[in-house]
Parts: C-alpha cells; sequence; structure tokens
C-alpha cells in the first residue's frame, strides 16, 4: 500500500486502491469521507470549527478551520467525481489531551458532528472525544477507516496566526 | 459610498455551513438584509422577485456552476447590473478570467478571511462603515 499522511490544514483524495491515508490526532479532528459507488474518498485534518469573529488570519492558515477544511474536502470529492448526496463520513479525534486548551477537543468534535447533520452527510464509524491521542488510517478506495490510542502527542503547528489578509495573486480589478 | 446596511445581499453557495459563516461573517461588517439560497436556479427566481444590491455566489455548485449563474445575471434586462462577487478555489485562475470577460465584479479565494471579503466588498461599494 502506499502511505500519505497528512497533518493539520491538509487533505489528500485518492480514489487508487493502494492508497492508505493516515494522520496523528489530539485536540484536531479528521473527517474521512467516500462516495462508495465512485470509489473515491478523501481525508481531512482541521484545528478548530470556526475562526472567531474578531480572527483575522491568513489565507495560508483558513484550511486549519473545519469550515473551510469541509469545503475544499468536499469540493476535491466532486472533482475527482464523487456526488455530494453519496458522500459518508467517519469523524475521529477531538480528545482534550493537553492541559491548558480546555474543551478545544470537545468542541471540534461538536463541530464535526454538527457540520455533518447540517450538510446531510451520513456518519458511519465514530470515535470522538476521550483524552488520548489517535492514529487515523482511511483507505479511501474502500471507505474503511480505523483508529487506535496512541502515547504520543502530536505537535500543534503554531495556531492561526494574526496576519494580513491575502487572496490570491491574481489582480484583476 | 453607501453603509452595509443599505446593502441587499445574496449568498448563493450549496453547503449550509458556508452560507451560515458567510451570513455571520457579513452581519459582522454591518450588513443587514442578507438572503441566502443554496443554488443559483433558486436564486435567480429570488433575485428577479426582489432585487437585491450584491450577488455574493460560489464557483462550485453541483446543478448550475458560478459561471453558467453569472452569465444569466448579466444578461437579464432587470437584474443584469447586479454587483457579483464570486467565491473560488485557488486553483481556478482560469475561472477567474472567465468570469471578468463575463462581467463578475471581483472574486475572493476560498478559504477567505473576514478581512479579505470586506475589502473584496469595499473595493467596489467603498467604506462599508
Amino acid at each position: 500500500m502506499r502511505r500519505v499522511s497528512i497533518i493539520q490544514g491538509e487533505n489528500h483524495v485518492s480514489g487508487e486502491p493502494d492508497v492508505v491515508i493516515s494522520t496523528l490526532l489530539g485536540s484536531c479532528v479528521a473527517v474521512c469521507l467516500q462516495d462508495p459507488v465512485n470509489r473515491v474518498g478523501g481525508m481531512n485534518h482541521f484545528l478548530l470549527g470556526e475562526p472567531g469573529k474578531d480572527d483575522m488570519v491568513h489565507h495560508r492558515d483558513m484550511a486549519r478551520y473545519g469550515v473551510h477544511a469541509m469545503e475544499l474536502l468536499i469540493n476535491e470529492l466532486m472533482r475527482r467525481g464523487g456526488i455530494r448526496s453519496q458522500l459518508r463520513a467517519h469523524l475521529y479525534g477531538g480528545a482534550n489531551i493537553i492541559a491548558g486548551l480546555g474543551s478545544i477537543g470537545s468542541s471540534n468534535a461538536a463541530f464535526a458532528r454538527r457540520f455533518m447533520e447540517t450538510e446531510g452527510i451520513a456518519i458511519g464509524h465514530c470515535d470522538l472525544g476521550g483524552t488520548q491521542a489517535r492514529k487515523v488510517e482511511f483507505v479511501p478506495y474502500e471507505g474503511k477507516a480505523r483508529s487506535r490510542s496512541v502515547a504520543e502527542i502530536p505537535k500543534i503547528i503554531a495556531a492561526p496566526v494574526i496576519l494580513a489578509s491575502n487572496d490570491g495573486d491574481l489582480e484583476l480589478f | 459610498m453607501p453603509a452595509a446596511a443599505a446593502i441587499k445581499v445574496m449568498v448563493v453557495d450549496d453547503q449550509t455551513s458556508m452560507r451560515a459563516m458567510i451570513r455571520r461573517t457579513l452581519q459582522d461588517l454591518g450588513f443587514k438584509d442578507i438572503r441566502d439560497k443554496a443554488g443559483p436556479v433558486e436564486a435567480l427566481g429570488a433575485i428577479r422577485a426582489d432585487r437585491v444590491h450584491l450577488i455574493i455566489s460560489d464557483y462550485n455548485m453541483p446543478d448550475m456552476d458560478g459561471l453558467q449563474f453569472l452569465e444569466e445575471v448579466r444578461k437579464d434586462p432587470v437584474i443584469g447590473k447586479t454587483v457579483f462577487i464570486m467565491l473560488t478555489g485557488s486553483a481556478d485562475r482560469e475561472i477567474v478570467q472567465k468570469a471578468a470577460v463575463l462581467g463578475v465584479n471581483n472574486y475572493v479565494v476560498k478559504p477567505f478571511s473576514a478581512a479579505a471579503l470586506k475589502e473584496k466588498i469595499e473595493r467596489v461599494f467603498g467604506e462599508l462603515t
């Protein structure tokens, strides 16, 4: 099997039978989506649900937020032939493992469940919450995912930072 | 320069969560009259029945994409001059160029921040506050 590892803010989509996508989660959440008819699936990994009202976040950090990470994953799945109404989700992560981070994990888990409910995406397997880090593996072609607890605490790569806005380099107007 | 509160907006995106987020962002910017629809067909009906000043539309939608929607708006003699801002993905350079030819007023690359959306709206309407 070809292994593709993703970190927060990333996603990977594949329809190849020999690909396994993996990630390491603490308070972050990974959503695995698959269209079982067209055999295409993908996983994302996000740090927080939504940006706060006063957060100014650099363009490149926006995919660390669930609302944008989900959009990117769904769009890529649709681009690769997935049908939105056929998507099924497996949800992982959202642990409260780091002292001082409060209940960020629980908030992320709640965001993921709420998102699927709002968007009408069926939830298959779900392993959210708790206090331990997880390693998640997903075979997008099969739609099969599994998670196991690990002792390793995933490194949080610098939280979204306050910077000037940036929205692409094509200046037409 | 109209204040945000005086601008009627239609948000069009097939993803409910994204519509809700854009709505909250617009409310934070001072917009009061915000409508939203899940697709261009519904939106066209609503806009023709009750005109708006600004359309903010996703590009990537299942039944009619953002470019087709823009084309429909621009060829309509009644709503043809409505300000149209398109939301695109970062790799959609070609789409932005096509949208410019069709008469889009501006574009915002997804994922976007509140500041980016504000800046693009202000480039068309002037300062919002």
